[in-house]
């Protein structure tokens, strides 16, 4: 009944961030330079013409009038059409978008065993030699930029080597593994440091904790007392960078998409960019802010599971 | 017949420090034996070295045997079956000690699963059981709860019931009452008392308290500085203490501090007067004012009182009850809901435009002494930082001025240059109310400034605050949980309830005839030497 109403409450909280993130989005259109009406008809279309779409498209309305019109469509799934490839937006978002969650999904399965592996070897022993290694080779994943690595693993593995493809996405559940391997790593090579250095962390500050000399005091010993105790209490403030982290992949996808030209959300929105495809820009910030949020709150409620002094 | 626990020639250092230095005692089996020491005594190490439960650094020399066993050079695998099975401990603050993402039937049932060959329903039972031993009202419920839903005298008793599980022979507390309340500590020490009686427990007790001690145990070690200085049954110590720290000890014990005769208060136009004061924390949201309420938690319902020029008055009450609320009401710290302070017969707002001039006037002490410092400003800064902040004095004035208060608190002038962490706890309050006299205030409110002391500083820090009440003709509102201090310091003392104010009056009146139960079960709570055992 407390976890519900939790639940609930939370939700309640992101309805008006839904609304910032729909003005926001709607003021992009607004803002940019250009006229969509212009790149609608072309460049000859005469005046009249241009008049009478907009009246059409309703661009003459006032701008708040404008705005609810544009809630409504939303409301409804209506995100309009591409003016590139002249479909819908939401059309374009279900074939991108699967593409980029299968990359991200597959980023966190690739870098969540390492992180918790090595964290742990660190927290063992600190400052011993383990610690070091790991934090030099951490300090190096950290300090590469993600396309320059993306496109040494391309290089070396996709070329000279020839295991992985370097590009495309693939057509069974297994190529797609295989496709976005490389993709995956590049990302999983930046964000393993950075969470490994903050569980470490949080390890050492629970180790040192009165409740781990109480479980010692039980006959408990070392190993089990790390794991019941020290490991759950230090899992929530990685857990919340996670979430951050998570949230930044989404947005972080345009970089890798671009270099292994993996056909997801990234890659559409930085080709729709470049093409003045606003509607289609819009509708992937509007997605992205989405599954933040969506992240956000999955988030929430498992620390709010891990922890019952949250959720009250 | 051979003792349950002998210890021979144990030493322990870290690094350079000693902190426990060839002591040596026996424990027969159902004996109860208590540690008394200040802080940094070595008291909780060597309890701590008794289960070999000490940082891998630690050098640990000489013998502890349990049982026949030799604790010093079992194995880790070996100390695990004795551990929480043979001997068991409770430790001083339950709060940090309780894994706070546990419910506490699990965490009671921890030693169960490890120790015994209980099952699924059959460990439900007896942790439900355990906690009925402890006293717990409502087990059920309380199995299910988290720490944080506990009071602190509960998670005590939950812990007790985790020790307790694998019917131990040897139980080990170190400080186990220091955190509580003055009734919690004597229903907690009552608990002890019982079940060193009913499960023919052995006990180690380790408190700075000897009041508690005596309370629990028949023998007693007095360390001071990592040494013995003192053994023998607890009554001949008390009545005779042979070596001079000991003497000390007992003779800063409140129960045996002469009465201090708080001075005469004229009766006058009072100073200070609170008039119908409620304090409420929460509430107020969007969702309460449509249901029409008031919401939230109130602190405080409707406290009035006055307090007269010169007079030191007294509030006590349990944790919880609001009397801190209630002071920092005072200073502005917290917001009143309803209700007016008058200070010199014209309405004092703390937290309104004219606070500057108010709160020089008056001026608070905080509880933890450490947590009131900037820990990284070393002391003559944080003394002389009022002076500056307000302009009190010329710049070229401030070093005489810091050294005027430094001594009027009995601090040693070369003691400046360091930063809190390296001064004692009664050191550091020491600054504390240097700081505040700073501002040459006229009240000055003492927010349990004595009770994370050890005795013999919690007795130099009283004779203090009654000298400088003296010296400065201060008023005082001095806040405590602890009734034999204020017994000795006010004049006038009120009693708070949860939130309200149930008794009031001069402080001979209230503590010799208290008309309310609740008054008389504070009273009976204080640890006293000469109490029998329970």
């Amino acid at each position: 009944m407390k976890s519900l109403r939790f639940i609930v409450s939370r939700m309640l909280q992101s309805v008006p961030v839904l609304f910032g993130v729909s003005i926001v989005t709607f003021l992009l259109m607004i803002a940019t330079p250009g006229d969509p009406i212009r790149l609608l008809v072309g460049v000859r279309a005469s005046e009249e013409t241009i008049a009478l779409i907009r009246d059409r498209y309703g661009l003459d309305d006032p701008i708040l009038s404008q705005y609810f019109t544009y809630l409504g469509n939303l409301l409804q799934g209506d995100l309009g059409a591409s003016l590139r490839f002249k479909v819908p937006v939401s059309d374009l978002v279900g074939q991108f978008y699967p593409v980029t969650l299968f990359l991200v999904v597959y980023s966190i399965i690739l870098i969540l065993p390492p992180v918790v592996v090595l964290s742990v070897w660190s927290a063992k022993r600190p400052n011993g030699l383990a610690d070091q290694v790991i934090r030099v080779l951490g300090v190096m994943g950290l300090a590469i930029p993600v396309f320059w690595m993306a496109l040494l693993l391309a290089r070396f593995f996709g070329v000279t080597l020839g295991w992985f493809p370097v590009s495309g996405f693939g057509d069974t559940f297994i190529e797609h593994l295989h496709h976005l391997f490389l993709p995956a790593l590049s990302t999983a090579i930046w964000v393993i440091p950075i969470l490994t250095r903050n569980l470490r962390s949080a390890l050492l500050d629970e180790m040192n904790r009165d409740y781990v000399l109480a479980g010692m005091s039980k006959g408990l010993g070392e190993a089990q007392v790390f794991r019941t105790h020290v490991f759950p209490n230090s899992v929530l403030p990685t857990l919340n960078l996670f979430a951050v982290i998570v949230a930044y992949l989404l947005g972080g996808s345009v970089i890798v998409e671009t270099v292994y030209a993996v056909p997801g959300m990234g890659k559409l929105m930085v080709d729709s960019i470049l093409a003045r495809d606003y509607f289609v820009v819009q509708g992937a910030t509007l997605v992205f802010a989405l599954t933040t949020i969506v992240v956000m709150l999955a988030v929430d409620l498992i620390s709010g599971l891990i922890d019952p002094r949250i959720n009250t | 017949m051979n003792p349950l626990l002998s210890v021979r020639n144990l030493t322990v250092r870290f690094g350079e420090t000693t902190a426990v230095d060839d002591v040596s005692f026996d424990l027969p089996r159902g004996g109860a034996l208590g540690i008394v020491g200040e802080s940094g005594s070595g008291k909780s190490v060597t309890c701590r070295a008794l289960m070999k439960l000490l940082p891998s650094v630690a050098k640990i020399d000489g013998a502890i045997t349990f049982d026949g066993d030799d604790i010093l050079g079992a194995s880790e695998a070996k100390l695990n079956t004795l551990r929480g099975k043979r001997i068991a401990m409770i430790f001083q603050s339950p709060a940090s000690h309780l894994d706070p993402l546990m419910r506490i039937g699990d965490q009671v049932a921890e030693t169960l699963r490890k120790h015994t060959d209980l099952k699924g329903r059959a460990i439900q039972d007896e942790v439900l059981r355990l906690l009925d031993v402890v006293r717990i009202p409502d087990v059920q419920r309380c199995a299910r709860a988290y720490p944080h839903e506990l009071s602190g005298g509960m998670k005590q008793r939950a812990m007790i019931a985790g020790a307790l599980a694998c019917k131990p022979d040897l139980l080990l507390a170190d400080e186990p009452t220091t955190a509580l309340d003055a009734t919690v500590q004597k229903s907690v020490l009552d608990l002890l008392a019982e079940l060193r009686r009913t499960q023919g427990l052995s006990m180690i007790f380790v408190s700075h308290d000897l009041g508690a001690v005596a309370r629990v145990c028949d023998d007693v070690l007095v360390m001071r500085k990592s040494k013995l200085v003192e053994t023998g049954k607890i009554r001949d110590v008390i009545e005779n203490p042979q070596h001079e720290y000991t003497q000390m000890l007992i003779a800063s014990h409140p129960d045996r501090l002469r009465l201090h005769k708080p001075q005469d208060v004229a009766r006058a136009a009072p100073l200070f007067e609170v008039k119908g004061v409620q304090i409420r924390y929460g509430g107020g949201s969007i969702l309460d004012s449509l249901m029409g309420r008031e919401g939230g938690f109130v602190a405080v319902k409707g406290a009035s009182f006055s307090v007269q020029r010169g007079e030191a008055l007294g509030i006590v009450g349990e944790s919880g009850s609001g009397k801190t609320t209630l002071a920092r009401s005072l200073v502005g710290l917290v917001k009143t809901a309803k209700g007016e302070i008058l200070y010199e017969g014209s309405p004092a707002e703390p937290t309104g435009r004219n606070r500057a001039a108010y709160l020089r006037d008056v001026q608070l002490v905080y509880q933890h002494p450490y947590e009131a410092l900037s820990p990284r400003i070393c002391i003559r800064d944080a003394i002389g930082e009022p002076l500056r902040r307000h302009k009190l004095c010329s710049p070229k004035d401030i070093p005489a001025k810091v050294a005027d208060l430094m001594q009027q608190v009995d601090l040693a002038p070369e003691l400046g240059d360091r930063l809190p962490a390296q001064l004692s706890g009664g050191q550091c309050q020491r600054v504390a109310i240097a700081r505040a006299l700073a501002m040459d205030p006229r009240v000055l409110i003492a927010d349990e400034v004595t009770s994370a002391l050890d005795v013999t500083l919690q007795a130099q820090v009283m004779d203090l605050l009654i000298r400088l009440q003296k010296e400065r003709g201060l008023t005082m509102i001095f806040i405590s949980h602890d009734l034999a201090v204020i017994r000795r310091l006010c004049n006038s003392v009120i009693v708070m309830r949860q939130g309200e104010i149930v008794e009031a009056g001069p402080t001979a009146d209230v503590f010799d005839s208290p008309t309310q139960d609740y008054t008389r079960t504070l009273i009976d709570a204080i640890p006293r030497l000469d109490a029998a055992p329970a």
